[in-house]
């Protein structure tokens, strides 16, 4: 295994059966730990179901994906969810159970660390519970840990996801469109999350984006996708106007968002 | 990447999922046409037998009876009149499955052409479908006719892709009132003769209505005179098994009934609705099987209704005693509530789960932790509407001998003392209507 | 109008004085009503339980104590349950009792509360005054229920917890001793056999009966259809005057009252016990017609609220710009309300005609005609393979009919 691959990706490809509809065109590449890396494209391109192929949750093709030099894609199932100890996921529409409290909908992060027979009565350690108000405090959110999840906004509903992506204490954060759901304002709060996730923990953070300008901003590295292949992968200032007219098409504009 | 992505066998290339989903559609539409002509036949043979049955050769008696040479007629006509049908103007069966007959060639199918379509049809089709060996999509009849059966809606959207193609708007023709179509005229036509066959049948018969208007009076009036005499009081003559009971205490004995059934039978629908539910049991073949054993034994038990649970577990356990009312309740309660909770778990947002999967959750912290908290609150609502229907049923389930309420209810109707009668329904109707406020009022505010 | 509000006159004072305080009673007493028939019907439920064993089943009572003992009892206990705990009421209307600043009641705050209540809540005087005088000298008073950052009591250590766990208790044990006998635990194990034909006729059923039950279910079905046919026929037109929405006016309101009324009683009677009725006035000689009857009048209560309920949903915005338009209400109705509510009838419809088929079969067991009537004489002859083919059709017929409106409901909606 290379040294410097924390994740590497070789040769992955995503059909789906039932559509024949080619997700992921043969791609491979690897991210270094600490990265934070921005996957581009439009709608369609297979940003989702790349990072829903890191972890499984979409069974990829044919391909390779290993984390720390552990193969993910040949891993029983069994082993598998252990495997996804480690990689935190936040997703577009927050994926929160809305009729349950905020804490715990943190607290089932760490469901992969707790035995089942515990966690079907609803026990959690007291440290799981002390872990869980920490990350709360760190999205701001102490305040809301019983009320119930659905009676919080967007934004709120969305750092709820990020501290249950925490309580996982994961190397490796797969975000999939976090901002697409929230306004602009909202969006850059909780974009100032991840970065500050990246930064002070030394977390990977893998994320798919909409907008370019978020993804320049926040990036230290960008990849684009076209039809599940890729077609860009440098630094965000590398993105020139013509390379913006591959990614997105020739009738595409850039919008900003502040 | 070159690979060939579509299914590149023979069979796959004849019977690909939309030419599939077309033949499916092109069969069902000529079936649902077939069997109203059958329906039309029956109500032939049906008024045939009515009125003047004397004057067909071989007497039928009945219209499922048919003298020998009855039944090829009956099927070569019906299959007959189905083809013309559906050779001149959009059959029932046609709009139904959103299908039309367009010309390959041409503005409009001529005259000639349909009956073209008829004959060659006679050959095509009716021999094991020989028509359709070489091309499914545009079999032997439509070719000789140069005719195509196709989704209106599909023709629809490739007109309009063309269209924008050269840059042409076109303004959609109206479709034609559903009066002046050969199927909204077939619709009414049914309507119409649904009503008389119905009619004949049930022996609808208004001037007995009026003729024992007094009586029904007489009756209204003594039921609405309630005689609530024994109401807190036992009826010394009436006697069940075990003592003499008020109407009270009876009543009071059959919610208690329906309070038992509801839980005894939400504590076995809810784990058997998870494994009545597709999404949750798709996972492995095995799965399936389950699925479909526990959905068939939902359906097949729900289809009997309480009633007759009733009669059988009263010939059971004892004639007249409540743990037959109890037992037919719980079962009926099952199946039910079974078939609602499975189709609230299948219905569930599928977001929740993927994030606990993605956490390292197994399958059962999916189900603990994804897919019981967004289903509990309907299942509860659900479970307290079940419980209201019960009440409704438990107070006639006595007619077939399984206790409750209703005991009182046919004893006093076949000693013909109506105001009691009258009593006991009043009292029904109180418990039925506060439970249906209590249970709407309760739901409400459960589902929040 | 003026949109000041204010009036000088003592009457329209005394009036908004009532007001306030029929509304102040009405918040005070809500919860409490709900919270002292909860446990007069636990109490009566004990006491009936415990004679029910101790006396034996001809002598149970629902009264051990005198009645009056047994409503100051219950009064007394709700009030205790309201003052130190949070009660069933107060968690169905969503309130909690607390202090200033929502700070959780003290012991004596509660004792006062107590008492208080007794002296001004029971008479209602002390609620004329605003707020209550108990509320006033105990410094609690009713705060909506705020979901905040302290951590809520486990479900178990709450009050509520405590009292709905005892009462399924309670009722389970009453429920259980009331409905079930050892005799009859014995037969369900032992007497297996004297259905075991009917199940057997379920894999193997009579052939010989089979053409003649299946004209009786033809008749069945036709019942089904006639009677959703004719309560379609009725129930259409009567929602529009059952609706909330489309009554307005002294006239239209009472109109809708007497209407969902009647409906509503209608409902309540079984379709059985309507064709009991109705087998007396056209006597068995017309039995399906009976039948018919029945459930014709079961279906028009139930259909017209079906309606007048998905009349009451509808989107009130397509109305508004009909009606701007200088549309009369009939042209509001036709273009603003009908479009709406076309496919939701028919779905109701279809949904109805599944039931009557149900029903249908269920009719007959009175007599009223069709399948039942069959099933029932075969099962009183003791004739259970009959019995049981019988039942095999009634299964076919009544799934393949749930089936296909299914289908096609779901295709309507």
């Amino acid at each position: 295994m290379e040294q410097s691959g924390h994740l590497a990706i070789k040769n992955l490809t995503k059909v789906y059966e039932r559509g024949q509809v080619v997700a992921l065109k043969d791609l491979s590449f690897s991210v270094k730990k600490g990265e934070f890396l921005v996957v581009i494209g439009l709608s369609g391109s297979g940003k989702s179901t790349l990072l829903r192929c890191i972890n499984r949750l979409i069974e990829p093709t044919s391909g390779s994906v290993s984390l720390d030099g552990v193969d993910v894609t040949s891993l029983p199932s069994s082993r598998m969810r252990r495997m996804r100890r480690g990689m935190g996921m936040v997703f577009q529409h927050f994926n929160l159970i809305s009729r349950s409290t905020v804490l715990t909908n943190v607290l089932t992060g760490r469901l992969g660390y707790t035995p089942v027979w515990k966690s079907m009565a609803g026990w959690f350690s007291k440290a799981d519970h002390e872990l869980a108000m920490k990350s709360l405090e760190r999205v701001g959110l102490e305040e809301k840990a019983y009320v119930r999840a659905d009676e919080l906004s967007g934004g709120q509903q969305q750092r709820v996801g990020i501290a249950r992506a925490l309580m996982q204490q994961p190397s490796l954060l797969l975000v999939d469109e976090p901002v697409s759901a929230l306004d602009p304002a909202t969006s850059n709060s909780i974009m100032q999350y991840f970065e500050e996730i990246n930064q002070s923990d030394d977390i990977t953070v893998l994320t798919s984006l909409h907008f370019l300008s978020l993804a320049r901003r926040y990036g230290t590295r960008i990849i684009a996708l076209k039809g599940g292949e890729l077609v860009f992968d440098g630094l965000p200032s590398d993105i020139d106007d013509s390379r913006f007219k591959e990614i997105y098409g020739e009738e595409a504009e850039e919008v900003e968002v502040r | 990447m070159d690979q060939r992505l579509d299914g590149s066998t023979l069979l796959g290339n004849l019977l690909h999922t939309r030419a599939r989903t077309a033949l499916k559609n092109r069969a069902f539409s000529f079936l649902l046409d077939w069997m109203i002509w059958g329906y039309v036949a029956y109500a032939v043979m049906f008024f045939l037998n009515h009125y003047w049955y004397t004057w067909i050769p071989g007497h039928w008696y009945d219209t499922l009876t048919l003298p020998s040479w009855g039944w090829p007629l009956t099927i070569i006509a019906t299959l007959e009149l189905t083809v013309i049908c559906r050779n001149f103007g959009r059959s029932l069966g046609m709009r139904a499955f959103g299908l039309d007959l367009y010309p390959t060639s041409g503005e409009r199918i001529s005259f000639v052409r349909r009956l073209l379509r008829i004959a060659v049809w006679q050959l095509s089709v009716p021999v094991a479908c020989v028509g359709f060996w070489s091309n499914p999509a545009v079999p032997l009849h439509d070719r000789a006719a140069g005719t195509v059966l196709r989704s209106t809606r599909e023709v629809d959207r490739e007109e309009t892709d063309a269209n924008d193609a050269l840059g042409i708007a076109r303004v959609r023709k109206p479709e034609k009132r559903a009066l002046t179509t050969q199927w909204g005229i077939m619709s009414l036509f049914l309507l119409g003769l649904t009503f008389w066959l119905g009619w004949t049948i049930i022996e609808a018969n208004l001037s007995v209505l009026t003729r024992r208007a007094d009586k029904a009076g007489d009756l209204f009036q003594k039921i609405a005179r309630p005689d609530f005499r024994y109401f807190f009081k036992e009826d010394p003559i009436f006697v069940l098994r075990r003592g003499s009971f008020a109407i009270l205490d009876l009543m009071v004995l059959t919610l208690l009934m329906t309070l038992l059934s509801t839980v005894l039978g939400t504590a076995v629908a809810f784990p058997l609705s998870f494994l009545g539910a597709r999404n949750i049991m798709s996972f492995h073949p095995v799965g399936l099987v389950i699925y479909t054993v526990v959905r068939g034994f939902f359906n097949i038990v729900r289809a009997i209704e309480t009633l007759l649970w009733a009669t059988i577990f009263a010939v059971w356990v004892g004639w007249g005693s409540p743990f037959a009312g109890v037992l037919a309740l719980t079962v009926h309660t099952i199946a039910a509530l079974g078939k609602l909770f499975s189709e609230q778990v299948e219905g569930i947002d599928k977001g929740p789960s993927e994030a606990i999967r993605a956490a390292g959750g197994n399958f059962f912290q999916v189900i603990r932790y994804a897919v019981i908290p967004q289903v509990v609150p309907a299942f509860w609502a659900f479970t307290l509407y079940r419980w209201d229907i019960n009440v409704r049923m438990s107070t006639v389930i006595a007619l077939v001998g399984a206790g409750g309420v209703g005991t009182l209810l046919f004893y006093y109707k076949n000693e013909g003392q109506w105001s009691i009668v009258g009593s006991v329904v009043v009292s029904i109707v109180v418990v039925v209507w506060l439970m249906d406020y209590l249970s709407g009022w309760l739901r409400e505010r459960i589902v929040r | 109008m003026s949109s000041a509000g204010r009036s000088t006159k003592p009457l329209s004072q005394l009036i908004n004085l009532l007001g306030r305080s029929l509304g102040q009673i009405q918040k005070a007493w809500e919860p409490f009503i709900v919270d002292f028939a909860i446990i007069a019907t636990t109490w009566i439920l004990i006491t009936y339980t415990y004679s029910w064993f101790t006396r034996g089943p001809e002598l149970a009572t629902y009264f051990l104590v005198p009645w009056w003992l047994f409503l100051i009892g219950s009064v007394e206990i709700a009030v205790l349950w309201e003052s130190f705990g949070v009660s069933l009421g107060h968690t169905l209307f969503r309130v909690r009792l607390l202090g200033a600043d929502r700070r959780p009641p003290t012991l004596r705050q509660a004792v006062v509360y107590f008492f208080g209540w007794h002296i001004s809540a029971l008479p209602l005087a002390g609620l004329l005054a605003s707020p209550p005088l108990h509320e006033r000298w105990s410094g609690l008073r009713f705060h909506p229920l705020i979901v905040d950052s302290i951590r809520p009591r486990p479900w178990y250590r709450r009050s509520i917890g405590i009292y709905l766990m005892a009462l399924f208790v309670v009722v389970s044990v009453a429920a259980v001793g009331v409905t079930i006998t050892f005799q009859n635990l014995v037969r369900l194990f032992s007497d297996a056999y004297r259905v075991a034909p009917l199940w057997r006729a379920l894999v193997n059923p009579n052939l010989a009966i089979l053409k003649d039950s299946f004209s009786d279910l033809i008749v069945t079905i036709f019942m089904a259809v006639m009677a959703t046919l004719f309560a379609t026929i009725i129930a259409v037109p009567i929602s529009f005057f059952a609706a909330r929405n489309l009554t307005q006016g002294a006239i239209g309101r009472t109109v809708y009252t007497i209407l969902r009324g009647i409906m509503s009683i209608f409902r309540s009677i079984e379709p059985i016990v309507w064709a009991i009725v109705f087998l007396v006035w056209v006597t068995s000689a017309h039995a399906s017609f009976a039948g018919v009857l029945a459930l014709w009048i079961h279906s028009i209560a139930d259909l017209t609220k079906l309606y007048a309920e998905r009349l009451e949903s509808i989107d009130e915005g397509l109305m508004e710009a009909i009606s701007a338009t200088g549309a009369s209400r009939f042209q509001v109705l036709r273009y603003g309300v009908v479009p709406q509510i076309v496919n939701p009838y028919i779905s109701f419809t279809l949904y109805r005609f599944d039931i009557n088929v149900r029903m249908a079969t269920v009719v007959g067991l009175v007599g009223a005609g069709g399948i039942g009537g069959r099933l029932i004489a075969y099962l009183s002859g003791q004739r259970y393979a009959n019995a049981g083919t019988v039942m095999l059709l009634i299964v076919v017929a009544v799934w393949a009919i749930d089936y296909l409106s299914s289908r096609l409901r779901s295709k309507l909606l």
